[in-house]
């Protein structure tokens, strides 16, 4: 669903070119919730899923969201106790993350265009979206996590 | 020795997906027929869900476009008002030598546009990624779209099918770095001088690169820029590009640096024509539901 999402509805949505990573929100939502191997495992199938619809080759989304999965999950190991701002940090932080490892990774893969000035102007504002829209993503992926408290009722 | 055990068994996990992921990137940048039909089978399974949201947003998006190009509108009329009646004294001017063009395509067996049948198809959705430059249409090789083939609106060049499912087909647009391996072949208008429109990555705009010699080009800003007649052309020749905005001279540098502005609309496609060609048949190299380039 969250797919179908970014390709029908997020197109309209970009600013500077740049439009949210619903799919890198919720790897990094339910690492958080989860731990890393959870965010790891997660990170790869969603961004598995996302590479079918994408023209780079497949597999760069998956190891990009894997490994920002993992690393979200061992930072949310070392916090003490949740705090308001976690959310929109993580969102941004994972997605200047992901997006960067991403680019990196289709690179060397071949894809041609993306090591240059525009993909880091694409990365800074599509991070901006993604630390606004963390703080709708997180909740689900708490619920989605099975904890019933998550969403307001 | 308890978290030792399980910080190894996560990262023995993390290893094994990452290495996962680098054995898919190297079977699909070597073309691997399984990955595509894959990606066209799940282009397929999702096609009906993305139908039901593009039907759902299409109001909103056309209603949020309303309001913010109010503004626009007046202006923008006044302005094609007075294009068409150039464009009207053009086409006029076109009908005098039209004849003896058309005479001349038949003596030498030249492909035009005009040979080319074609598909017409609505854009549902863009680039999933922030990365790339394409559009997703309800048409694929179910109605004969194949991978490869050129994209026009009724103003011009919009790009090349860049992948085909039975439902559904991704267009790349000619302002993506990656369109054609690098640009697509034009001629000038006026002293139909040969080049290149070339896409660079964050700009809009093409840029001209000359085969031929630039200076007998006498370029001028204005002037469209059409698709070559060459052999074995990715495009039917003739068809318009784009308009030159920009033409900038420095000392020293071997041709201009003109800039393109494409006459198409990239950012507000709803409806467009994929053209079967070459009408022979065959893709430009790429895979097409699931087969792999050879």
């Amino acid at each position: 669903m969250l797919v179908v999402i970014q390709t029908t509805v997020i197109p309209h949505l970009r600013v500077f070119d740049a439009g949210p990573d619903l799919v890198l929100l919720a790897t990094i939502a339910v690492a958080y919730e989860e731990g890393p191997d959870t965010g790891a495992i997660f990170g790869f199938a969603s961004g598995l899923t996302l590479d079918l619809f994408l023209a780079t080759p497949l597999g760069c989304s998956a190891l990009a969201f894997a490994v920002v999965g993992y690393l979200v999950g061992v930072f949310q190991g070392g916090m003490l106790r949740p705090s308001g701002w976690v959310a929109p940090v993580l969102g941004a932080v994972g997605g200047l993350a992901g997006n960067s490892l991403f680019v990196v990774v289709a690179s060397i893969a071949g894809e041609d265009g993306l090591l240059n000035g525009h993909s880091v102007k694409i990365i800074v504002v599509a991070s901006l979206y993604d630390a606004v829209l963390a703080r709708l993503v997180f909740p689900i992926g708490r619920w989605a996590a099975h904890d019933p408290d998550a969403l307001p009722r | 020795m308890v978290v030792y055990r399980r910080d190894t068994r996560r990262r023995y996990v993390l290893a094994l997906l990452i290495v996962t992921s680098l054995v898919l990137i190297s079977l699909d940048s070597g073309g691997s027929g399984i990955i595509g039909s894959l990606r066209s089978a799940a282009r397929d399974v999702i096609a009906p869900v993305q139908n039901l949201v593009d039907d759902a947003f299409n109001p909103i998006r056309n209603w949020v476009n309303d309001v913010t190009d109010a503004g626009k509108l007046r202006s923008e009329n006044e302005a094609l008002r007075k294009q068409i009646d150039e464009l009207q004294g053009k086409v006029n001017r076109d009908k005098a030598v039209g004849s003896e063009v058309g005479q001349l395509e038949q003596l030498l067996d030249l492909p035009t546009i005009e040979d080319a049948t074609g598909v017409a198809a609505r854009v549902i959705g863009g680039a999933a990624g922030n990365f790339q430059r394409t559009v997703e249409i309800d048409r694929g090789t179910g109605s004969g779209i194949d991978v490869g083939m050129p994209v026009v609106t009724g103003a011009g060049l919009v790009g090349t099918v860049q992948e085909a499912s039975h439902s559904r087909a991704t267009v790349r647009l000619i302002d993506d770095p990656g369109t054609n391996g690098g640009g697509v072949g034009v001629r000038t208008e006026r002293a139909r001088v040969q080049g290149i429109a070339v896409a660079r990555a964050g700009d809009r705009l093409l840029h001209m690169s000359f085969i031929e010699d630039p200076a007998k080009a006498d370029i001028k800003k204005g002037e469209l820029v059409f698709t070559s007649a060459t052999k074995d052309a990715a495009y039917p020749p003739d068809i318009a590009v784009a308009k030159v905005v920009s033409i900038d001279r420095r000392n020293g540098d071997l041709e201009p640096d003109v800039a393109l502005q494409p006459v198409v609309d990239l950012d507000r496609l709803v409806f467009v024509k994929v053209l079967r060609w070459p009408e022979t048949g065959g893709s430009n190299g790429a895979t097409s539901d699931g087969g792999s380039s050879g």
